[in-house]
């Protein structure tokens, strides 16, 4: 109000709002169309090379959806959806669990938390590719763990998950979640310390232990945050490509094949760039079958929110 | 002491400038190489680099961006220096990739340069195809290799107290199970890439039929892809496979190298790339053996890869004389001794003698192979090496075989079928 009126005294007449907010607009919308017709429009250009007959550089033509039928049939594609589906749950799962079982035990007033959460947080900071190598060499039977136990003198110690194509996709788990449980736990421990106060208080007078507390009292109130964390970790677990590459590289052979290294192969290995586009429109749609839920149910809370 | 005014220091600077523009008017413009290689490293980037002293040697400017890695990287910025219309006056590439690529970009037709060096009539008429797509000389091949040598660790010879050289496949089982029972765990050094896993399947077809390996390989025969050679040839893939350090995962070959000499592991089938790298790495001669891979009719198979230059068309007069200037270069007899002997290669040119000081036995094994082969219609296309097929159908093939190697409950049967359905499904 007071701007208003300062405004309004230096010229004269009053400025209009939508112009004294112009600054504000610009700053806003001005990014956010650039990068959103950035997004979209590389998304509609790949979304058509991937009814191209495009091979070594893009072409014009139209070929259907012989690209899509072509990377469906592949193995590589069925191995990679089927890992994705075993990595996505098995990553988002035991990072939820890692995670939330970090912020409880920090929040219970130790010394040296901050020291604590740096380190738990520190991994994030990592590059992928740097995890995925370091990974690789603690995990390869030949001198990394098992090698150590072995000189250690148990021998018949068996960690070879790395070079045994049933286990390998459980090692990039593995390494994941050593990288991104850090960032749930950073998530779920703010969401401890906004527990109100006063519920904490009233469990104790009622003479609730910890266990009850954290079960009936403080996990009930997380579930947004939970929420939260799970589209996080998905969306990442389907966009996963850097950890891969640098861990196994989608072997032993082709056991630890991933949407997105396919995509690679197949555009930039191979040099089929309509069947590499195919494939990473049918990325973009597993990434809508979890996006769109959540955009709905994230609706559904707004509106539940205004009437009430 | 004269001192320097500022008019003096300014037409002293515009004469520099004026200087190259007077040459370049003369007709005698510095030449000027631009090029892109996947050699960065180790032997590979030694010879390279040892070639660009050549080119600068004969006053040319040499400009040569490594993209380290894989062939397939190196394309990549290849592809995109071709779309932004700025492509390298010469690159790196090989085999049918060379007729792909040249379909996309102009390049230059280097007919009149073969000519004049008689280049034509000293490389092998197979090898000749590739490099000149519609019937233009547009590529230069630089140095040859076979991908089934056959390396054996002198020391782990000793431990099998073994001194034949194998011959056929059922002689390399032998030796291979000698060593086993003399203390080797490992009789075969392995690396755990696509290549690797690839090369395995293509030596033991080829050694077992080269005319299977031509029909069904390399001419993708329906009939022969389903043949009785190919499931042999996936059942000597898998003894080889049971005799591999299984914790190889994606590991290059190079990386067990020191206990092949050692003779902790005590074979190897490779291109002659390794001799180079042994030899970077500091191995002497004699601490191996290099023949010719095991091949069931006793006379030599030669599973061809070759290196090549191609050469993309530019308007400017420098980048012109440069390419020239390479591709003197590339085909000059003493320029490929030069190079091979620094990468274990053997040179293109037919008519260079390997007796001389600077070659290995391996090497003037692998010439006297080729010659044999050559002779015999055993010289065939290697597929792991990207000589047989683009890259779309290569992968597709070596996805099989890569997966057959490090999944032993793959039955020879299955293997068969699922490559020749690999084939179908990129076609």
């Amino acid at each position: 109000m007071t701007d208003t009126v300062a405004a309004a005294s230096r010229t004269g007449r009053p400025i209009p709002g939508a112009v004294r907010r112009l600054p504000e607009y610009l700053a806003i919308w001005v990014p956010l169309l650039l990068s959103a017709a950035h997004l979209i429009s590389f998304a509609l250009w790949t979304i058509w090379i991937s009814f191209t007959p495009s091979t070594l550089v893009p072409v014009s033509g139209w070929v259907g959806l012989r690209n899509y039928t072509a990377v469906l049939a592949t193995r590589n594609w069925k191995i990679a959806f089927d890992n994705l589906l075993l990595f996505g749950s098995a990553f988002v799962l035991l990072s939820l669990v890692t995670g939330l079982m970090l912020a409880i035990l920090l929040d219970q007033r130790i010394r040296g938390e901050n020291t604590l959460r740096s380190i738990f947080l520190y991994p994030i900071a990592v590059s992928f590719v740097v995890t995925g190598t370091v990974w690789s060499w603690l995990l390869n039977p030949g001198f990394g763990i098992q090698k150590l136990v072995h000189d250690l003198g148990w021998t018949s110690f068996r960690f070879d998950w790395l070079v045994d194509r049933d286990m390998a996709i459980w090692t990039i788990v593995i390494a994941a979640i050593w990288q991104s449980s850090g960032f749930a736990m950073a998530l779920f421990l703010a969401g401890l310390r906004s527990v109100d106060a006063d519920l904490v208080k009233a469990a104790q007078i009622d003479g609730a232990g910890p266990v009850r507390m954290y079960r009936r009292v403080i996990l009930p109130t997380l579930w947004p945050i939970t929420i939260t964390v799970i589209v996080v970790q998905l969306q990442f677990a389907i966009s996963t490509f850097d950890l891969v590459r640098a861990l196994t590289n989608g072997g032993p052979g082709i056991a630890t094949q991933l949407p997105a290294l396919v995509v690679y192969d197949l555009m930039f290995q191979r040099g089929l760039l309509g069947r590499g586009a195919a494939a990473a429109v049918l990325m973009l749609l597993i990434l809508l079958a979890v996006l769109l839920p959540y955009a709905a149910w994230r609706y559904l809370q707004r509106r539940r929110a205004t009437h009430a | 002491m004269p001192t320097i005014t500022r008019r003096r220091l300014l037409a002293g600077s515009a004469a520099a400038l004026a200087l190259p523009a007077f040459a370049r008017a003369q007709g005698a413009v510095k030449p000027r190489l631009t090029a892109i290689s996947q050699w960065s490293a180790g032997s590979d980037g030694a010879a390279i680099t040892a070639l660009g002293k050549k080119f600068e040697e004969k006053g040319g400017v040499w400009q040569h961006s490594p993209v380290p890695g894989f062939t397939t990287e190196m394309m990549n910025k290849l592809r995109a220096q071709i779309i932004a219309g700025d492509p390298p006056a010469c690159s790196q590439l090989k085999g049918p990739e060379i007729a792909a690529w040249s379909k996309i970009a102009p390049t230059v037709n280097l007919d009149a340069l073969v000519a004049s060096a008689g280049y034509e009539k000293v490389v092998a008429p197979d090898l000749a195809k590739l490099h000149k797509p519609g019937g233009k000389w547009i590529s230069l091949p630089l140095q040859i290799y076979s991908t089934n040598m056959l390396y054996l660790s002198k020391r782990a010879m000793d431990k099998a107290k073994a001194d034949k050289i194998p011959v056929t496949w059922a002689d390399f089982n032998d030796l291979a199970e000698k060593m086993k029972s003399s203390g080797i765990t490992y009789p075969i050094a392995n690396g755990g890439t696509r290549p690797d896993d690839g090369q395995k399947f293509e030596a033991s077809l080829a050694g077992i039929s080269p005319t299977s390996y031509r029909a069904a390989i390399m001419n993708l025969d329906k009939k022969a892809l389903e043949g009785p050679e190919i499931r042999a040839a996936f059942a000597q893939v898998r003894k080889i496979a049971n005799w591999m350090d299984p914790n190889m995962g994606a590991q290059p070959y190079a990386t067990n190298l020191k206990r092949f000499v050692d003779g902790d592991m005590g074979m190897m089938i490779m291109g002659g790339w390794a001799q180079g790298v042994l030899r970077n790495g500091g191995f002497k001669f004699d601490d191996y053996i290099i023949a010719p891979g095991p091949s069931d009719n006793g006379k030599p198979v030669f599973l061809l890869n070759a290196d090549a230059f191609i050469f993309w068309q530019r308007s400017e007069p420098d980048l012109q004389a440069g390419q020239t200037l390479m591709a003197q270069l590339v085909m000059d007899p003493a320029i490929q001794t030069m190079y091979s002997q620094i990468t274990g290669s053997i040179p293109v040119r037919t008519d260079v003698d390997l007796s001389g000081d600077g070659w290995s036995d391996g090497q003037r094994r692998t010439a006297a192979a080729l010659k044999d082969a050559v002779a015999n219609n055993q010289a065939v296309l290697s597929l792991a090496h990207n000589m047989a097929h683009e890259n779309g159908l290569t992968a597709a093939m070596i996805d099989v075989l890569t997966e057959y190697v490090k999944n032993k409950t793959i039955t020879p049967e299955q293997a068969v079928t699922r490559l020749a359905e690999a084939v179908e499904g990129a076609r």
